[in-house]
């Protein structure tokens, strides 16, 4: 089964068009098996990142024919193509650079809700909101995360104009609304530390979703009602009407 | 030369961002500590992501749970090997270190009542009280809080995709930690930091078994190695806790947990590829015992096709009025195991009405690297002393040893991850402002040396292939099952494979050079095979996670030991006994009755004609789940999944 594999290495693009051998005639193999036996045999330092391998880490993340899947439970057939996340910088062959995303919530987690008596229930939807495994899936076509790099990709930036994702990315992306979102609904949060999520959320772009179709998770969160709509609706004063 | 060196500095360095790594930075930077975080793996993204997310929270079910009953409760199930201080410790601090996951937002069910976590119904083989909490979304929800532990801030600083190569230590005027040398993969740099306490919480070695775990990747022994090439002293090396009943195809599934012995029930049975039976009364048997049997019928030639054997369960399934209630149980008690079994196995197999193929897989290093009840490195005879450890190196989670020893209780490594986590880092911070005084270069400069040289090296093999030979020979040598003789040939293995690591090619480049990570983590997992040998040779009878062919089981009335094996300067490993404190023998003795006594019970039930034999079960179903309901989950490694462990001591 003949799988084409994009590799990049030392600033050089290839792609490689692997033969998978199958274990037995019905065999259906998932994207990671593929990239398993293609580093066991004839791609040594083939470079991916994989963890579980049962859809729970959320880091091997990785493109099938140009849409994200999680590689540990992504069927691939005859004639696909597995490239790096194009939503993010690349490191090495699938390895991306995950960096910048999370440090843009440096300083911005704390609910304000120390001290609190901590034996309070979570509502449902804050347990919704955990089933999150920052597999990064939901990054694919969003407009807010794509400002980061002119409205595009990484791949399309003009050289030298990338940002560092060391300092951050300035923009947000579903992720890190739904942190926000969870800092909302957590009773332990403070009046103040609720209103300090909402704000971040709007500096890091929230006015990008009000024309937005939506987002889509990488395991079945309905990010579009309960992390998008959410905030959106409790910051409609202070955003453009939707058109 | 293809990599530059930076210069950092820091009070504590936190090797691991799981659980243990992260509450062990918070607490640091709490106590005013400036804390660099160092991750291989995204931040979080380690074993306590992936787990069942069950933590034990001393006294959340019964007010009679004191610390002393916990703290024996541990002490026995390892097997008298656990250091009583250490799980003093634990049981001491089980529900505040808790409390430290829940500050970053893990919110558990309530009882309202007792106005606390409110704990799962039953307190299982394992554990004497009800204090197993769960939680929705399993480990994930645990995921957040670390992640948010170490991202927030506040003093901490960290990196991801950043291997900690090796520790810095300066040896005059006397010995003690100085930092060390971290390849940051995402810039292309090595980073060369000062600071006077390293705390290691960078998880076990189950991939040197690799495809045959239910574990994170990342698990390459990187904590016990970095540890040893330090000289510091490991402990109980040769107890690693093999989960008998995991899959063995297809390849996305292998490894990856499909039961436990109590999940086969009282008619479950284990059968070679002839169907005869090799172990019955499979649900009270330990999971070395079921290990064990899979493996010696593998070894006869009468395995199954990928190597195991096969777990028949269609007797529980065929009675008229028990076997429904056993099909709920099978469902509800292990729901992750059951849905990766109906995954890979397909619905007959689901149904029970065919058996399973299954084989056991590394599930966690119950040893390690050795310390005190504060995480901190200790040497010497006895309990050990700090005097005689490495000053400034701590270690947390499962990096460290002493508190599990030859069996694992049930819902404890979040817990662990979390009280020596804080521990440490309290201890580190405290050590770093103690000590504080100009930390030299000059225990640099061999490390970057040594490092700069590896990018470039000319060679002919790669270390990926490598780590694959190490991973057969480490399966069928220091698996499951071993003797003096596959003890020899792991040696001999790990020789060989030692001696090829001048030839491996790495190229020059300096940002992600995967041959260089394989390279790295090649080392680590050399090592880490290394130590568990040297254990293993040293405990020349059977206990707990450690079988040996060759050899008698321990008994529990002798005087236990646990294995301590370092590494010389020169390379040279070393190995000695140290002994522990044994339970009471009243106590020993009332285990052994009762276990006993369970045994005696199987044994007329499969004497029973059969329409007897059906109610009977009907009857003890029902008193587990009560007559419509599920059964309580149970954790995966814990002692309730294998009731014999509990009274093994």
């Amino acid at each position: 089964m003949k799988v084409d594999i994009l590799t990049h290495r030392d600033g050089k693009q290839a792609v490689v068009r692997y033969d998978y051998e199958l274990r037995h005639e019905d065999e259906k193999p998932m994207a990671l098996d593929v990239l398993l036996q293609a580093q066991a045999t004839t791609m040594p330092d083939l470079a991916f990142r994989y963890g579980c391998r049962a859809r729970n880490c959320g880091v091997c993340t990785i493109d099938v024919n140009d849409k994200p899947r999680i590689a540990c439970r992504a069927r691939v057939r005859e004639g696909d193509t597995i490239s790096p996340m194009a939503t993010l910088p690349v490191l090495s062959d699938l390895v991306v650079r995950r960096d910048g995303i999370a440090r843009q919530m440096r300083g911005h987690l704390s609910s304000g809700g120390q001290g609190n008596d901590l034996n309070v229930e979570a509502p449902d939807d804050y347990h919704d909101l955990t089933a999150c495994i920052e597999c990064y899936a939901c990054l694919n076509k969003c407009p807010m995360h794509a400002r980061n790099f002119d409205g595009g990709l990484p791949d399309d930036m003009a050289e030298g104009t990338a940002p560092d994702p060391g300092e951050g990315y300035r923009w947000g992306s579903p992720f890190s609304l739904l942190k926000l979102q969870r800092i909302r609904l957590d009773p332990l949060s403070t009046e103040t530390g609720r209103e300090n999520a909402l704000q971040h959320a709007l500096t890091l772009g929230l006015d990008a979703c009000v024309d937005c179709p939506g987002c889509k998770c990488g395991v079945g969160i309905d990010l579009k009602r309960k992390v998008v709509g959410a905030l959106l609706s409790a910051a409609k004063d202070r955003l453009p009407a939707a058109e | 030369m293809a990599i530059e060196t930076e210069w950092r500095d820091y009070d504590v360095v936190v090797v691991g961002s799981g659980g243990a790594g992260a509450l062990a930075a918070h607490a640091a930077a709490e106590k005013g500590a400036r804390v660099l975080v160092v991750s291989k793996d995204p931040i979080g993204a380690s074993d306590t992501k992936i787990s069942e997310g069950i933590a034990t929270v001393r006294a959340s079910g019964n007010d009679d749970d004191t610390e002393e009953v916990l703290s024996e409760n541990l002490k026995m199930a390892g097997a008298d090997l656990p250091l009583q201080q250490i799980t003093d410790a634990f049981a001491d601090d089980s529900q505040s270190a808790y409390d430290r996951y829940r500050a970053q937002g893990l919110r558990p069910p309530i009882d309202a009542e007792r106005n606390s976590p409110q704990p799962l119904p039953l307190p299982f083989g394992g554990h004497n009280r009800r204090r197993s909490v769960g939680h929705t979304n399993s480990g994930v929800a645990f995921g957040h809080a670390n992640w948010n532990a170490v991202v927030q801030g506040d003093r901490i600083d960290y990196l991801e995709d950043a291997w900690f190569l090796e520790l810095a230590l300066e040896t005059e005027p006397q010995r003690r930690i100085v930092g060390g040398l971290i390849y940051d993969a995402a810039r292309g740099v090595l980073l060369a930091v000062r600071a006077p306490a390293v705390i290691i919480a960078a998880g076990g070695l189950s991939t040197i078994y690799f495809p045959k775990t239910d574990t994170m990747r990342g698990n390459t022994g990187d904590s016990y190695a970095v540890a040893a090439r330090a000289g510091a002293d490991l402990v109980d090396m040769e107890q690693t806790q093999f989960l008998p009943f995991c899959l063995a195809s297809p390849p996305a599934y292998e490894g990856l947990l499909c039961g436990e012995p109590v999940t086969a029930s009282f008619l479950g049975v284990l059968r070679d590829k002839n169907g005869k039976v090799i172990l019955d009364g499979v649900y009270l048997r330990t999971r070395a015992e079921c290990a064990a049997a899979i493996m010696r019928a593998v070894e006869d030639g009468r395995g199954s096709p990928n190597g195991g054997a096969y777990l028949d369960m269609t007797a529980n399934k065929r009675p008229p009025r028990s076997g429904p209630y056993f099909m709920r149980f099978l469902e509800s008690c292990l729901p992750t195991a059951y849905r990766n079994a109906r995954q890979a196995l397909g619905k007959a197999a689901a149904a029970c009405d065919e058996p399973w193929e299954v084989r056991p897989a590394a599930h966690y290093a119950m040893g390690g690297i050795r310390v005190d009840a504060n995480g901190t490195s200790v040497g010497g005879a006895g309990e050990g002393d700090t005097g005689r450890g490495i000053p400034g190196l701590f270690a947390a989670g499962q990096a460290m040893g002493g508190l599990f020893g030859a069996n694992r209780l049930g819902s404890t490594s979040l817990t662990e991850g979390a009280v020596f986590g804080t521990r440490s880092g309290q201890a580190a911070a405290d050590w770093a402002r103690a000590s504080k005084r100009q930390i030299g270069d000059s225990a640099f400069a061999p490390l970057i040396s040594e490092i700069e040289r590896r990018f470039g090296q000319k060679g002919d093999v790669a270390a990926a292939t490598l780590k694959l030979d190490l991973q057969r020979g480490s399966w069928i040598n220091i698996g499951p099952i071993r003797t003096g003789e596959r003890l020899d040939a792991m040696d001999a293995l790990i020789d060989s494979l030692a001696a090829q690591l001048g030839r491996v090619a790495i190229p020059g480049y300096a940002v992600w050079n995967q041959a260089f990570i394989e390279f790295e983590e090649l080392r680590n997992m050399l090592d880490a095979a290394r130590a568990i040998v040297v254990a293993a040779r040293e405990r020349d009878g059977s206990v707990g996670g450690h079988v040996r062919l060759d050899g008698r089981q321990i008994s529990a009335f002798s005087i236990p030991y646990s294995t301590v094996v370092s590494r010389s300067h020169d390379g040279d490993w070393l190995a000695q006994r140290v002994t522990r404190q044994r339970t009471p023998l009243k106590r020993l003795i009332a285990h052994k009755i009762q276990d006993n006594k369970r045994k005696l019970q199987v044994k007329l039930l499969r004497m029973m004609p059969s329409s007897m034999q059906d109610k009977r079960l009907e009857k003890r179903y029902v008193a587990i789940m009560g007559a419509g309901g599920s059964a309580p989950e149970i954790a995966p490694g814990g002692v309730e999944g294998a009731i014999a462990e509990a009274s093994e001591a």
